[in-house]
């Protein structure tokens, strides 16, 4: 499982604050936020979020009463060219991949798509980009 | 006007009549309940200890818990083909609360709910719009007999559909409203919204109602807003349904009916038989049921009794308004609900913890309810769609199981405050 990242999912409530007190608790604890992303319904919100040491992270949110799981998801660089997104997407598509959701990130030049598809498509999915020689980002990459 | 001439007995002459029909109760309990003959042997008591009424005390208490853990008729004295007719309210596991009647007891429902009917003033020139919700819950169709009996024209409209009903109740010249009191204001509102005039569009002179516990300012809106007379009917499926105790002409005090249904109160720590006037949990015992007799049953109700005369000429007992519950059972638009039941329910949903908290409120003149719970901390979904489904999913079985609707919170682990290291279960917003 070179290519899964261990993602955070919290569950925070929909209320000022919220994100603060989840954020100061990875802070104090010198865990560094890669990437983030926030979903929301009218009461709750969701945030997905990629850290330097997932382990460490799940304990200490846990400990602190957050309502967390791990969801694998895979990176991909993607260069700041038209089409590289979409050649990413579609060839997912191509293959009736779901994408679930994405977000994204940059470092220094590069940008880096954080993909989640459905857990029992994951192998397939890196499968279907290796073979479009897309460049995957090791799950190491990420992490401290 | 009075239905019948067992209201107005002579107290000595009312005491001998529940003497008998106290001895007649515990014998056939005795010799038709297995429940009750094991009972009385671990109390070393046989129907023939109790002589008269006074010994009532002897007698073991009945709990809704004895009903559960007998159902559906293990506490029924009679064989099924003497039962004409069945009720019942929600309950844990799946288990509702189980109620028969034979054909002597629907005698018996429909002349005390005669005489509610009469105590209020209401007979054959009246027309009665009864709001009540038809089916299992005793209220609609008890209320509905007891209007037939007294000869009234009653228009069964059940509950919901409010702009219907007040449609209904101006072309039909409804004479009597008899519904939960939250639902008569929830009426009154939509009437006013809707543009009728409360006062001259309808002909109502009075209401009668009951099923839920009502503040002295609840009941003065009722009246206020309708311009009509407020009764309060009080009952309870497990005695026989609505007709139990009415307020009378005279008096905010409800007469209960004792020679049917005898009252005491107790304290509900120990035990103990309280005086008149002393505050305490109301006892019943059936004293001429046939189905479902039941014993010194804890209604779970904190009231009091005043054995004074009474003005409109009843000399049966009569108690206080219900100020409240010996347990922790919550009334929401007059269905009974338990922080345990929504607890069994909570417990068979994956995903989230039994940490959970119950807020009732009002909305208007309704009851909403709100549930929060937590999510476990291993996080369940990864989606707000599944999260939204998870909410959904538990509505829907509070609703199927304690037929309650109630808006669900999903909160974070460990974010319901507790007292005392204690969840709290219930907040109460509503003021009785």
């Amino acid at each position: 499982m070179k290519y899964a990242i261990k993602q955070l999912s919290v569950f925070i409530e929909n209320k000022a604050g919220e994100l603060s007190d989840f954020t100061q608790v990875l802070s104090k604890n010198g865990i560094s936020i890669k990437s983030i992303l926030l979903a929301d319904s009218t009461d709750f919100g969701l945030v997905r979020t990629i850290v330097d040491n997932p382990e460490r992270a799940k304990a200490i949110l846990e400990e602190e009463g957050f309502s967390v799981r791990f969801t694998n998801v895979f990176g991909v660089k993607i260069e700041d060219v038209v089409g590289s997104f979409d050649k990413v997407v579609t060839a997912l598509a191509h293959e009736n991949i779901n994408i679930q959701y994405t977000y994204s990130f940059y470092e220094a030049n590069i940008g880096i798509f954080i993909f989640s598809v459905e857990q029992n498509s994951f192998e397939e999915a890196i499968k279907i980009l290796e073979k479009n020689s897309i460049e995957i980002v090791s799950a190491s990459h990420f992490y401290a | 006007m009075i239905w019948s001439k067992e209201e107005t007995l002579p107290r000595g002459e009312l005491e001998k009549l529940q003497n008998a029909r106290l001895q007649e109760t515990v014998a056939r309990v005795y010799g038709n309940v297995p429940f009750y003959q094991n009972k009385f042997k671990e109390l070393g008591i046989t129907p023939h200890d109790i002589k008269s009424i006074h010994d009532i005390s002897k007698l073991p208490f009945t709990k809704k818990q004895d009903l559960r853990d007998n159902y559906p008729f293990g506490l029924f004295a009679v064989k099924q083909d003497a039962v004409v007719r069945i009720h019942s309210s929600s309950g844990t596991t799946g288990k509702p609360t189980v109620v028969g009647y034979t054909k002597s007891d629907m005698d018996v429902w429909n002349e005390v709910m005669a005489r509610v009917f009469t105590m209020c003033g209401v007979n054959s020139e009246d027309t009665v719009h009864n709001a009540y919700g038809y089916g299992l819950f005793t209220g609609g169709l008890g209320v509905h007999n007891g209007a037939e009996t007294v000869g009234a024209t009653v228009v069964p409209s059940s509950g919901g559909f409010t702009s219907r009903q007040l449609l209904l109740m101006k072309d039909f010249g409804a004479t009597v409203l008899t519904s939960t009191p939250s639902f008569a204001l929830h009426l009154a509102e939509t009437a006013q919204n809707e543009g009728y005039d409360l006062k001259n569009d309808f002909k109502l002179k009075c209401g009668i109602f009951g099923a839920e516990p009502t503040s002295e300012g609840l009941k003065e809106e009722v009246s206020r807003v309708w311009g009509i007379k407020y009764y309060e009917v009080y009952g309870l499926s497990e005695i026989i349904g609505p007709g139990v105790s009415n307020s009378c002409c005279e008096s905010k005090d409800l007469h209960i009916f004792e020679d049917h249904f005898y009252p005491e109160i107790i304290n509900p720590e120990t035990g103990e038989v309280l005086q008149d006037g002393e505050k305490g949990e109301l006892v019943i015992t059936s004293l001429t049921k046939q189905a479902l007799p039941i014993i010194r049953y804890r209604t779970g109700d904190i009231t009091s009794l005043d054995r004074t005369p009474c003005r409109c000429g009843r000399t049966h007992v009569r108690m206080k308004s219900v100020m409240g519950r010996a347990d922790d059972m919550l009334i929401v638009n007059g269905v009974n609900v338990f922080p345990s039941q929504v607890e069994h329910v909570l417990a068979n949903i994956d995903g989230i913890s039994l940490n959970y908290q119950i807020i009732a409120d009002k909305k208007g003149y309704l009851d909403i309810l709100e549930v929060m719970v937590e999510v476990t901390e291993q996080m369940p979904l990864d989606s707000i769609g599944a999260l939204e489904k998870l909410q959904k999913d538990i509505q829907a079985a509070l609703l199927n199981n304690l037929y309650i609707n109630a808006k669900i919170k999903l909160v974070e682990p460990r974010s319901i405050e507790r007292s005392m290291g204690k969840a709290v279960r219930v907040i109460d917003k509503r003021s009785i």
